[in-house]
């Protein structure tokens, strides 16, 4: 049975809002090609009849059939079939370094947000706590666990494992991570940022950065920063760790366990900012807003990126004119460009 | 539904093995419905209890004389309660309406109210100011699976059953006479809807019933209460005898096919007209036994004299 | 009012096999949720966000062996043109959420996702006919985009049978006058994931009326297929750049 339908023609959808991709997709014609190569599948659609493959994620099977689950693109590596979907929650793996926030303590486990399905979990035992690496945790520990961490608060931490029912657990037994301070939060879409072998940036202006893989990005003043205004907190902290480097003997271990040790305070667990002045407030700003421009210009977020918008976005004197449309996509289009100018 | 009620895995396998087989626990195959026991009351009118297996159910119709709605001033008032007590069933909840009760109670009212099975323009004494209300209250006993059918079958039972008192109307006066002066009236009943629930069961794999051509789901009528706690899918077909569809519903669950949807609801219709036929019967014989009854009243009266 | 003229056009123009203007997006609201869509069957017009799967907020929601879904209709006040205030409890909105919930508990692979609650919020702009078949079509889109796996698409649509003829996808004028049946097909298979027959018709012309009902649920699957594909593609084209 025949049934009528009408529709408006396609090419209306070329002066949608988002046309500058559209546009500058035209101009790398040869990526273009390349992409349409490998075009979607959508739920429900015959992947393969190939009795061969190996059914992955996103896909389903009856027979010798697969069919995909998702709306995505085809993946194959070796003899795995997978559909990766275009969008969808974060999916931890083991090794990614993420930014979460505590929404629950538990017994001898805090509830981390990771903007995954799950919640993952943080145990008490993959913490550090002040008093160095060879601590045992003790039931005293189990009671205070608040004044480590308590709901709300940000940290990063690394993915240990993954569990079977897909929830993930997270450590922080390494000095770069734990919890957050001095700085803001910002989530992008997890889809952005790029994987690499580091995630946390120092960038101009005295600014740190760390782009978690699950899209939580954490801004903050830079931790050895030279500017004058370092509170007495830090410079006791810096003291300490200078004398330990001197008189502690190596051998016990490399020298990041020996830091460990001694900088393991209550001082990483502290709720208070150092103080922090308003330049660096508004590099901060500045970098928070050339973020979003990115994410909202669908640019997979890098380093290299993160700084070039920032360059760019010098352009603009007033940090509050980019959160304009025109100024977010002009940062975009000036990312690209500059890009293509060193190849 | 069955909030606290949680069946064994062990049980569910063996429910579902014997489904595959084509066999059902209380040993009925499988489409093959309870016969329903239709209970009138002798001396009350529209009074109907039914016992559909263990389920187990009263209605009561009543009569009163109300105002109409303002833009319906021809239309007589008709309601149907169907709370769900705790009696009938340690997993309802009084007072808490849950999805299914609210499913149920929309779709006997769909199949009743909505279809006019009654008609409401009968009920009308004087345009705008007085017309017979007329309320059904559906009393659930016991609980085993198929409430809607049995709820269905007991109120149009129980409509066909009831007489409301006649009455003469004197410009805006209205006279009810007792049912002792002058006979009762009948309500005027446009059709019968029957509903006719059938469950489905998947015997494979979700991936075979989506995307596979074998079409073997297996469905079942009038389950029980632990097929209705087990099984993938409804569907709720009401029917009357004259080959009406009143109302589909079949609210997700397992996917279905459409040959599959045609061949059940022509399954339906046969046990429509089988049960309107039975309740015809059944309303016939209380009547000629009542007339037998008032003529033997009517015979005393006259020998007391 | 002439429901179908004898020259075979409805009171809008159309034939009895036509579908009214369908127009989907999805994608719409990449901020503010995981998955969103936009659709727009004829004058009805409804925006679909879905969150999640995620953590459940309350204990008692969370499944040890798959997702819950759990859908939120609001009917806007303005969409209809009588404007009056609806109850969030109302049987007739409790009714269609219980019935979209088990139609997507059956085609989402909720399995996957356990101890999870997929939380859609739908949002009814303007009612012109084909409610259940227009939320249903945004849901669909809406869980694709969240990149939720799911069996097939569930696309919907409504038809009504008018004297013998069968009609497909009604607005308001026509649902009021005749009898409507709402179907849900599995992608591009003859499965009906839902129905809903809330009026009196012939049996023995049903099967007219869900061949056409088929038919229009297949070419809503492709409508939305393209849609999906066009914005797929569009994406891939930004990842690669």
């Amino acid at each position: 049975m025949s049934v009528i339908s009408i529709t408006r023609p396609t090419n209306v959808y070329d002066d949608e809002p988002s046309d500058i991709e559209m546009s500058d997709v035209e101009e790398s014609g040869e990526l273009k090609k390349e992409s349409a190569g490998e075009s979607i599948v959508t739920p429900g659609e015959l992947v393969t009849d190939d009795p061969v493959w190996m059914k992955g994620h996103g896909t389903y099977f009856l027979h010798d059939q697969t069919y995909s689950s998702v709306a995505g693109s085809v993946s194959r590596v070796n003899r795995l079939l997978s559909v990766i979907p275009l969008r969808g929650r974060y999916q931890a793996e083991t090794g990614d370094h993420v930014v979460g926030r505590i929404t629950e303590v538990g017994p001898k486990r805090w509830k981390v947000d990771i903007g995954c399905k799950q919640d993952a979990v943080l145990m008490l035992g993959s913490v550090n706590l002040p008093g160095g690496v060879l601590r045992r945790k003790s039931e005293s520990d189990e009671l205070q666990m608040r004044n480590f961490l308590k709901e709300g608060d940000l940290l990063n931490a690394e993915v240990q494992s993954i569990f079977s029912n897909g929830s993930a657990s997270l450590h922080t037994r390494s000095l770069k991570y734990g919890k957050l301070r001095n700085g803001i939060f910002l989530k992008v879409p997890s889809s952005l940022v790029v994987k690499s072998k580091n995630h946390s940036y120092n960038l101009p202006g005295n600014v740190s950065v760390i782009v978690g893989v699950n899209g939580y990005v954490w801004l903050s003043k830079s931790k050895q920063g030279a500017s004058s205004t370092t509170s007495a907190t830090t410079n006791k902290a810096q003291a300490a760790f200078d004398s330990s480097s001197s008189g502690y003997n190596p051998g016990q271990g490399s020298v990041s366990i020996t830091r460990l040790e001694e900088e393991s305070s209550w001082e990483i667990y502290s709720d208070k900012n150092e103080s922090i002045s308003n330049s660096v407030r508004h590099t901060i700003t500045r970098y928070y807003n050339v973020i979003k421009a990115l994410a909202f210009g669908e640019l997979g977020i890098t380093e290299q990126r993160i700084i070039m918008g920032y360059e760019a976005s010098l352009a603009y004197e007033d940090v509050g004119s980019l959160i304009d449309k025109e100024a977010m996509e002009s940062i975009c289009q000036d990312v690209i460009n500059s890009e293509k100018m060193r190849g | 539904m069955g909030k606290d009620i949680d069946i064994s895995t062990n049980q569910e396998h063996f429910v579902r093995e014997a489904l595959k087989l084509g066999i059902r626990t209380d040993g009925r195959s499988l489409l093959e419905s309870r016969k329903p026991i239709i209970s009138l009351s002798p001396d009350l009118y529209g009074f109907v209890e039914i016992e559909w297996g263990l389920t187990k159910l009263a209605v009561r119709i009543s009569a009163e004389i109300l105002q109409p709605y303002e833009d319906r001033p021809f239309e007589g008032l008709f309601t149907i309660n169907t709370e769900i007590s705790p009696m009938a069933s340690p997993h309802f909840e009084n007072g808490k309406n849950t999805d299914d009760e609210v499913l149920i109670s929309r779709l006997i009212e769909k199949a009743i109210r909505r279809s006019n099975a009654l008609d409401l323009e009968s009920l009308c004494i004087v345009a705008g100011s007085k017309v017979w209300s007329i309320r059904a209250d559906i009393h659930f006993l016991n609980f085993d699976g198929g409430l809607i059918d049995s709820a269905c079958l007991g109120v149009m039972t129980a409509l066909q059953h009831f007489k409301k008192p006649d009455i003469s109307v004197n410009g805006e006066d209205i006279i009810i006479h007792s049912l002792d002066e002058r006979q009762p009236v009948a309500l005027s009943i446009l059709h019968v809807p029957i509903c006719v629930s059938f469950s489905f069961f998947n015997p494979g794999a979700v991936e075979e019933n989506i995307k596979g051509d074998l079409n073997e789901e297996i469905s079942i009528i009038d389950c029980t209460q632990q097929e209705e706690l087990l099984r993938d899918g409804t569907l709720v077909i009401t029917i009357n005898k004259n080959r009406e569809l009143i109302q589909i519903s079949k609210s997700g669950g397992l996917p279905i096919d459409a040959t599959m949807l045609m061949d059940l609801s022509s399954r339906a219709l046969l046990i429509a007209e089988e049960l309107t036929d039975m309740v015809k019967d059944l309303l016939k014989k209380d009547e000629q036994e009542r007339y037998k009854k008032l003529n033997l009243k009517m015979l005393q009266a006259e020998n007391s004299r | 009012m002439e429901l179908y003229s004898p020259e075979g056009l409805r009171i809008d123009g159309r034939r009895w096999n036509e579908l009214r203007k369908f127009e989907c997006r999805i994608n719409t609201h990449p901020n503010s949720s995981d998955g969103s869509s936009f659709i727009e069957q004829g004058n009805t017009k409804v925006i679909c966000m879905v969150q999640g799967p995620m953590e459940p907020v309350l204990r008692s929601q969370s499944n040890p062996n798959q997702a819950n879904i759990e859908i939120s209709i609001t009917i806007a006040n303005f969409s209809t043109t009588e404007r009056k205030k609806r109850l969030k409890n109302e049987k007739r909105l409790v009714e269609l959420k219980a019935t979209l919930e088990r139609t997507f508990e059956q085609s989402v692979m909720c399995k996957l996702y356990p101890r999870t609650v997929i939380q859609v919020n739908i949002h009814v702009l303007a009612q012109d006919g084909g409610l259940l078949a227009g939320i249903t079509n945004a849901i669909t889109l809406g869980l694709i985009d969240a990149g939720i796996a799911m069996y097939d698409y569930v696309s919907s649509i409504s038809a009504g049978l008018y004297d013998t003829t069968p009609l497909l996808d009604l607005n308001t004028l026509e649902e009021n006058d005749m009898s409507t049946l709402t179907i849900g097909v599995i992608g591009k298979s003859e499965k009906l994931a839902l129905l809903l027959l809330e009026d009196k018709m012939p049996l023995d012309r049903l099967e007219s009326v869900l061949a056409i009902g088929i038919a229009g649920g297949h070419r809503i699957r492709d409508l939305m297929d393209e849609e999906v594909r066009r914005h797929g593609n569009l994406r891939l084209s930004k990842v690669n750049v």
